[in-house]
């Protein structure tokens, strides 16, 4: 049976918080965009995310200057923009056993003063800064600026911007490109648009072969309600930021991240683990995280643990997402590999990569950040690594 | 490993039964559940002091089962207070409570038995307003029916069965509002086992004798609070009526009890009973034996059994006794108030469900509209919540299976001892 | 063994090996207190599924339905503001 495919400028594989983002500003470039997604917005990492708006957590350098700039964006789209609703502006805390983690805590006091940004410290003592903490915590870092913005709202207020047509379920059997575009097979309909991006987190190898993004697993636990704003903002162990950043095997004490949610409930994480499976969660696991929690924030010994599941992060073998141009393909531009990062760096992503889809250079001061992210830092050996 | 007992999850007709078979085997099993004393719902057994309700018949199935229990000595351990919060991915148990303990079984038979299901309308979630189950096992623990109007409302035997006894301990409902027609086919009717129809002669006789009404083809609409006292609106044939009553219960028939199994990869993991299929208690009886059967031959490398044909049996019986309360109720589902709750546990109302737009995904449902995302698991809502939003593919829970099988409380997880370390995972 | 639980201040008698649900409802206390989002606390399922009778017992969050009396429990709503 011929088809007449849907015919559009743009069309954003991934309907996550990076390809709502990208969609968001194609549209508002005035250009016909089709968001499609195997299963829904926000069905993968986003939706599974804590929401933690965070340049602390980042790798210093690149990713934790395009953060920054991001945060400052997000603030800007949160004010009457698409975002209104989505983010929060919350302190956050950092807290910290041991010296692996003590230093961890100096290195990050030094990564945002290099950065610079929007995020600044606003204290740095022990547990007696903020109440309720428990002998776990040996010295805190109250970090002011961040917030926090769960990854379905912030998808869902993206997609609703007038130009933007969704597809889903719709998962993309095959991608056809040529010299005036790109045509996707989705089974029962084709689209055709001009240019392809791909934001299709962990599914991106099956449509680029050879990509090196692999799957990374966090077990995430919800307690039910209790008392709302019982913890100001997220509580992150430094050993998360250690297991984030440039020494994982430093970390030796479990990589907790306790987030209150609007609800009155906590959303408690998370470990990483090489694998894809959204059911795979352990109690030994579980113990290892809620033994830490409690001991630092010890009214959570009194919460229940009513969900638990393992979020998949979309990870590249280099630590670094993948933004630019696929090799050879100028027609298909990639966004992927944020391993958990995508909610805070959504915003100048989506900017950026708009920008790239419309022949526009990068913003000046983003610029070599992210030429680091090109995708064409896997074309000159592409085996490397790969093992 | 190998010394590792099989963990049976509920002291139930199922669970018991498998327990038997398993012991039977020669495998050692330890029996887990939460209630103080073993019976599942339908044998829940009577405070110490307190004579039993149950009929002759029930009491000899129990009594028999017990005795094969005992018959068993050690190979079964029954751990009675004990929770069970989920199997993990690597095959790791977690039991709470008196029981506590943290490690891995060889195989799991999971007999958790049915839910009740429940019917949203406004007023449901009012105190005084429970299930017809919840109000049974009060008369079986206390042989006493609570004081006050009582009215039953809802579909299925188990309004008749409760009003009838109710009426035996001489409080009977004010009336019992069936949504179906039961008594209409009695033609149909003589299709059934002869046990049900004694049975529900019975009920009906001893109904009739208390001169308990039976508003048949009846909808209760809407309960309010008034004066202390709660107000139902009842939908007749004959149209409107409210009736003042203390207290109601609310029945519309059961469903299997296996929320919150995923499915795990590390150790044999099979359902017995109404928790498998909710076929009532005369096939969980037969189930639990079956599948205990089945994971013994297993176990130990033997041929599978023959499938019980009590089950079958069973089976052919209930979609009888559907079809004979067979109702339109669902659709009022519909019509229901804009503010009526759907999803007790994070009070979510119909309202909020249209805010979600035309044919919301799982996910919407689940993220954005916050249902079937409380401490019961959607037990009670997500079967409502999906069909009014998609009216033609109902379908019972929202999103995929997630331990916990029940909420585990932070203290109690870590006070567990945990016997899984150094295991091989 | 039977005896006395106290619900909030007011002592109730239970029979032994009754649940804290079933001692409450048999002494005509019906609301058991206020959940996190407002909605009324008291017993739905009676057996441990629905999570509707929720109390504090002895300080710890548990099930009235699930918990057996023992004399001296002090059981009290699960927020504490409310008095019913």
């Amino acid at each position: 049976m011929p088809q007449t495919p849907s015919e559009f400028d743009v069309a954003i594989a991934g309907a996550g918080i990076v390809g709502a983002s990208v969609a968001w500003h194609l549209a508002g470039a005035g250009l016909r965009v089709a968001v499609i997604d195997a299963v829904g917005p926000a069905s993968a990492a986003s939706g599974a995310s804590d929401g933690a708006v965070s340049v602390a957590s980042k790798k210093p350098g690149p990713l934790a200057r395009l953060a920054s700039a991001s945060l400052l964006y997000t603030r800007v789209l949160s004010q009457g923009g698409p975002l209104a609703g989505a983010f929060h502006p919350r302190p956050s805390y950092v807290f910290g056993q041991g010296e692996a983690e003590l230093d961890a805590m100096d290195a990050l006091i030094a990564k945002l003063g290099q950065v610079a940004g929007p995020v600044r410290v606003t204290a740095d003592g022990g547990r007696d800064l903020l109440p309720g903490l428990g002998a776990g915590v040996e010295r805190l870092v109250a970090l002011d600026g961040e917030g926090h913005m769960p990854g379905h709202k912030a998808v869902r207020a993206y997609l609703a911007r007038p130009g933007i047509t969704g597809f889903w379920p719709a998962p993309i059997r095959a991608i056809d490109p040529d010299d005036r575009g790109v045509t996707l097979d989705l089974g029962t309909q084709k689209v055709r648009a001009g240019q392809l991006v791909l934001a299709l987190g962990v599914s991106s190898p099956q449509l680029v072969p050879g990509l090196p993004v692999i799957p990374r697993a966090g077990q995430l636990f919800v307690t039910d309600r209790g008392p709302v704003d019982a913890l100001p903002g997220s509580l992150t162990a430094a050993a998360y930021l250690l297991a984030k950043t440039e020494a994982p095997g430093r970390a030796t004490l479990p990589p907790v991240v306790i987030d209150p949610l609007t609800t009155g409930q906590f959303l408690i994480g998370s470990s990483r683990e090489d694998h894809a499976d959204p059911n795979r969660v352990e109690f030994s696991v579980m113990r290892g995280l809620m033994a830490r929690s409690v001991a630092a924030f010890p009214a959570l010994a009194a919460r229940r643990v009513i969900r638990a599941f393992a979020g998949v992060r979309a990870a590249v073998i280099d630590g670094l997402p993948i933004v630019g141009p696929l090799a050879g393909q100028p027609r298909i531009t990639l966004a992927t590999g944020f391993e958990g990062d995508g909610i805070c760096l959504s915003a100048i992503i989506g900017a950026e990569v708009a920008r790239m889809v419309r022949g526009l250079p990068p913003s000046d001061a983003l610029a070599a950040d992210l030429a680091v992210l090109s995708p064409l830092r896997f074309t000159t050996q592409p085996q490397e690594g790969r093992a | 490993m190998s010394d590792a007992p099989v963990l049976v999850i509920g002291a139930g007709l199922a669970g018991l039964a498998a327990a038997v078979e398993l012991a039977r085997a020669g495998l050692p099993v330890l029996v887990a559940d939460q209630a103080q004393t073993p019976g599942g719902a339908v044998h829940r057994q009577p405070l110490p002091g307190v004579r039993s309700i149950a009929s002759p018949v029930q009491r000899r199935r129990w009594a028999g089962l017990m005795a094969d229990v005992q018959a068993q000595g050690t190979r079964i351990t029954l751990s009675m207070g004990t929770a069970f919060g989920g199997v993990d991915h690597t095959g790791a148990v977690l039991l709470t409570g008196a029981g506590a303990r943290l490690f891995r079984p060889r195989a799991l038979i999971v007999a958790t038995g049915a839910r009740e299901r429940v019917q949203p309308r406004p007023g449901w979630t009012l105190p005084g307003v429970e299930t017809a189950g919840s109000l049974q096992t009060r008369l079986k623990t206390l042989a006493e029916a609570p004081e006050g109007r009582v009215l039953l409302a809802g579909s299925g035997p188990l309004l008749l069965a409760l009003g009838a006894e109710l009426a035996r301990l001489g409080r009977p409902p004010v009336a019992i509002v069936e949504a179906g027609r039961p008594l209409s086919h009695p033609i149909a009717a003589l299709g059934l086992p002869m046990s049900y129809l004694r049975e529900g002669a019975e009920y009906l006789l001893r109904l009739k004798l208390a001169g308990v009404p039976i508003l048949a083809g009846s909808h209760l609409a809407a309960i309010r609070a008034e004066g202390g006292a709660l107000v139902a609106d009842i939908d007749t044939p004959k149209g409107r009526r409210s009736l003042t009553v203390d207290r109601i219960a609310l029945h519309d028939g059961i469903a299997s009890n296996d929320i919150g199994l995923p499915d795990c990869p590390a150790l044999p993991v099979l359902r017995a009973g109404d928790c498998r299929e909710a076929l009532g208690a005369r096939a969980a009886l037969a189930d639990g034996r079956a599948q205990g059967a089945a994971l013994a031959a297993r176990l130990l490398g033997q041929p599978q059994p023959a499938p019980a044909p009590e089950v079958a049996r069973q089976r052919a019986a209930q979609a009888l006794v559907a079809r004979l309360h067979a109702h339109d109720g669902a659709s009022r589902l519909a019509a229901l108030p804009g503010d009526t709750v759907i999803c007790r546990c994070e009070a979510r109302t119909v309202n909020d469900l249209r805010a979600l737009g035309p044919d919301p995904t799982d996910r919407q449902l689940r993220l954005d509209g916050r249902f079937s995302m409380g401490p019961c698991q959607g037990r009670f809502c997500a079967e409502w919540t999906a069909r009014l939003a998609a009216p033609d593919t109902p379908k019972p829970r929202l999103g995929a299976p997630r331990w916990p099988a029940r909420p585990i409380a932070i203290a109690d997880l870590l006070a567990t001892p945990d016997e899984t370390q150094g295991d091989p995972a | 063994m039977s005896g006395h639980i106290l619900w909030q201040d007011r002592a109730i008698a239970f029979r032994a090996g009754e649940s804290v649900a079933s001692a409450l409802l048999r002494a005509g206390v019906i609301a058991f207190g206020q959940a996190p989002t407002g909605q009324a606390r008291a017993v739905f399922c009676g057996i441990g599924q629905c999570q509707n009778c929720l109390v504090q017992v002895d300080g710890r969050l548990a099930e009235a339905c699930l918990t057996p009396c023992r004399t001296g429990m002090h059981i009290l709503p699960e927020t504490g503001a409310c008095d019913v």
